[in-house]
């Protein structure tokens, strides 16, 4: 039995116009039994940055705390919020400091960033356990889940969703695709990011 | 003498012996199989026994051992699906089976609708764990005997004997990789009975069993609300709950539950529950939800 | 203040003496004071550093000595004090800089490279066996959070940020000079012909292509933001700090 599907878990995040979300389902278990429905595994690292961990959970725990550090000394060192793409490099550097004895986690980031006329600009990104970024345009999944979500997001996803529509369509791939995996599911946890919003809802997902 | 030449020759002595008798063999058959149509290995039944194509070694067993699968070696390479909860279990009324509906392939829940119940005949039920091909050929094959049985002797088989002609047939491929945990239930003379029988060659008769990955939680739920005198209703909403129980916890079952409860007349299928319809809503019956507050809440 | 001999406290290592002092660094700005005169000069669309590049001898080959220099694309320094001081810490700020690009994929802001050589610097004034550097630094970069920023680093690890400074030997005369010229609005060309006029005070001999070198920093266009500020087919970033070709000094300098 795999580590990296010992808790199992999935995260998923897309792009929409002006606007990004993360989901995952909320599910903790111990291989094949159901431990808790209220895994968080979805965090905020800053105002407008949302960072989701999938995989194997004591990494999440200690990973969280690690960016977490990271981050804040970042942003008292350099007195400013820490950018996407900034935060994205920090995540793999982090990762890839441990490439022979790797966090089983594969992260996944969604954020805006802003351009330097004002505008704003969706990001999102996410890297394997040992921190090859993977910067996509569209959608990035990750977790036990994964084959299932791209699948499922392929068919869904189209440019330029806003806010609203790209919740509908979040929710719709990740809650199709968990149940197809015996791994993930037992509810599940949006966040919509728009330039001067995050939109939080949990969903009702099937409980088995 | 090269052993392999010998083998695949077509003049050796040993490949015109081969050839003699596999005519023999034709000609003893009292009609060929293509006046049947496909006899799918049903077909040597007069003879006694379905034959098989077996790997070309000159230890076959040993052979499957080391390649199929077999709980005792996890890490074998031909991997069967194992993930199910079922139960069966014997009470005033009868006999409440219980199974789930999902059927996994690695993490890939590659079905939800899966009948894990066999209808073996009109009193005989089987259930389905381990690998779905071989419990449901072996149960069919077991109908076929229990006709035969019931043709010979005038009379029905009772559930012990015919699980007993099962657990006999396992027995005889042990080793040769079959992957099946079953029960057999019906009514017999004897009243309501349930044996358990699994492809290492156990046999056990008793009131109570639940077989699968998700078993220990449809125990948890069933052994709580078990007793001999439960009333039809009270039963069937046990086997569905533990179901439901086991297939909330246990990744590899749940989808919906199928319920059968087999009667001094035969079974009867009482109905197919979908497991997140009662987690968030309950049976149908206004007892509300299987599942408690802080899971049920959320948006749909 | 030191004493003609150093005094007890004057020798080897960075001691306090009673009245507060850590008269090493005192020694060590000494040094730095002895040095050529290096200044900068912030712009309102970039900065200008600039030193004088005296040789001790007309048979020293000056092409090859190099005072302004290149941290990262977009962080330049100039120092005055001593040569093989800076080279050091050139090295040093060099590795810092690429160790954060390793991090976080982008160049330090100026004012984080800046504290690291600070730090560098700092270290020196407390560790046992080691003197503090013999140089003050002017640094000189632009970012997109703080944009063009100018600071001096001393010996002691302290720095500031400056609209105009001037380090080494005619520091004195040539901050006096900046105060009378610089004001808030002023272009980098101007910025330019002033550093050049500022060094022209002190100076001892002709000033040309040769003796002079500058550095100047040029805040990129929206544009070149918006389009990730990549220049050329190298797919780098297009750097904000360059050292200007001695054909270009020649040029101011005949204006």
């Amino acid at each position: 039995m795999s580590i990296m599907s010992h808790n199992g878990g999935s995260v998923i995040a897309m792009v929409g116009k002006d606007c990004v979300a993360i989901a995952s389902d909320l599910r903790l278990g111990n291989e094949a039994m159901g431990i808790s429905s209220n895994f968080q595994r979805i965090f905020p690292v800053s105002d407008r940055i949302y960072l989701g961990l999938p995989g194997l959970a004591t990494d999440v725990a200690t990973l969280r705390e690690k960016f977490r550090f990271r981050v804040n000394m970042y942003t008292i060192k350099e007195e400013r919020e820490i950018k996407p793409e900034t935060f994205a490099h920090l995540v793999s550097s982090t990762l890839y400091e441990h490439r022979f004895g790797p966090y089983f986690i594969e992260p996944v980031m969604a954020g805006i960033s802003k351009t330097p006329t004002g505008g704003v600009k969706p990001f999102i990104a996410a890297t394997d356990l040992i921190g090859c970024l993977n910067f996509a345009k569209d959608f990035v999944v990750a977790g036990t889940a994964s084959d299932k979500l791209y699948g499922v997001a392929e068919g869904l996803w189209e440019p330029d969703l806003e806010p609203e529509d790209l919740f509908e369509t979040i929710s719709q791939t990740l809650l199709n695709a968990v149940d197809r995996d015996a791994f993930s599911g037992w509810g599940a946890l949006v966040h919509v990011i728009t330039k001067d919003k995050v939109i939080t809802r949990t969903l009702k997902g099937r409980m088995d | 003498m090269n052993t392999f030449v010998d083998l695949y020759s077509t003049t050796s002595a040993t490949a015109q012996l081969r050839r003699a008798q596999k005519i023999t063999e034709e000609e003893n058959e009292e009609f060929s199989d293509g006046s049947w149509g496909s006899q799918a290995g049903f077909g040597t039944i007069v003879k006694g026994g379905p034959s098989f194509m077996v790997p070309n070694v000159p230890d076959p067993t040993s052979f499957l051992r080391l390649h199929t699968d077999d709980h005792a070696d996890p890490s074998c390479r031909i991997k069967i699906q194992h993930g199910t909860t079922t139960l069966a279990f014997r009470f005033q009324g009868g006999v409440i089976v219980a199974v789930d509906s999902r059927a996994t392939a690695g993490s890939y829940i590659a079905s939800g609708t899966v009948k894990k119940v066999i209808e073996i005949n009109p009193y005989l039920l089987g259930t389905m764990a381990g690998g779905a091909a071989d419990c449901q050929y072996w149960e069919t094959y077991l109908g076929m005997h229990c006709r035969l049985h019931e043709l010979r002797n005038r009379e029905r088989i009772s559930v012990s004997a015919a699980s007993k002609y099962l657990s006999n047939l396992v027995y005889s491929y042990k080793g040769m990789g079959l992957s099946m945990g079953t029960m057999i239930c019906g009514w017999d003379k004897t009243g309501p009975a349930v044996f358990y029988v699994d492809s290492d060659g156990t046999r056990m008769k008793g009131d109570l069993f639940s077989v699968g990955s998700g078993s220990t939680f449809a125990y948890g739920v069933l052994d709580q609300g078990y007793r001999w005198d439960l009333t039809d209703e009270e039963a069937q909403e046990l086997g569905r709950r533990s179901i439901y129980a086991a297939g909330h916890r246990d990744a590899f079952s749940g989808n919906t539950c199928n319920l059968y409860h087999v009667k001094e007349n035969g079974w009867q299928f009482v109905g197919n529950y979908d497991i997140a319809k009662m987690h968030y809503e309950g049976n149908g019956t206004g007892a509300g939800p299987y599942g408690y507050e802080p899971r049920i809440t959320g948006e749909n | 203040m030191a004493s003609a001999d150093g005094g007890a406290y004057s020798y080897s290592l960075t001691v306090f003496s009673p009245s507060g002092k850590l008269v090493q660094i005192e020694h060590a700005l000494a040094a730095v004071a002895q040095g050529t005169t290096s200044l900068g000069i912030k712009a309102t669309n970039g900065i200008v550093i600039a030193t004088e590049k005296k040789s001790s001898s007309i048979l020293i080959d000056d092409s090859v000595i190099e005072k302004v220099a290149i941290i990262c694309p977009n962080i330049g320094i100039v120092y005055s004090g001593m040569g093989p001081d800076f080279r050091i810490l050139v090295t040093k700020a060099r590795k810092s800089a690429q160790a954060y690009w390793k991090i976080y994929g982008e160049y330090p802001p100026t004012r984080v490279l800046t504290q690291e050589i600070a730090g560098v610097m700092q270290q020196a004034t407390q560790s046992g066996g080691v003197r503090p550097y013999g140089v003050s630094l002017l640094v000189a970069g632009w970012d997109n959070h703080r944009g063009p920023t100018l600071y001096q680093v001393d010996p002691s690890g302290s720095f500031w940020a400056w609209k105009a400074s001037a380090i080494g030997k005619n520091m004195i005369n040539a901050k006096t000079f900046l105060e009378k010229r610089y004001n808030d609005d002023i272009s980098l060309e101007d910025a330019i012909h002033t550093a050049l006029l500022t060094l022209k005070e002190g100076f001892e001999g002709q000033m040309t292509e040769k003796t002079i070198e500058i550095g100047v920093v040029t805040v990129p266009t929206p544009e070149e933001l918006e389009q990730g500020n990549i220049g050329g087919e190298t797919g780098r970033p297009k750097p904000a700090f360059r050292k200007l070709s001695e054909e270009e000094v020649r040029d101011y300098l005949a204006l």
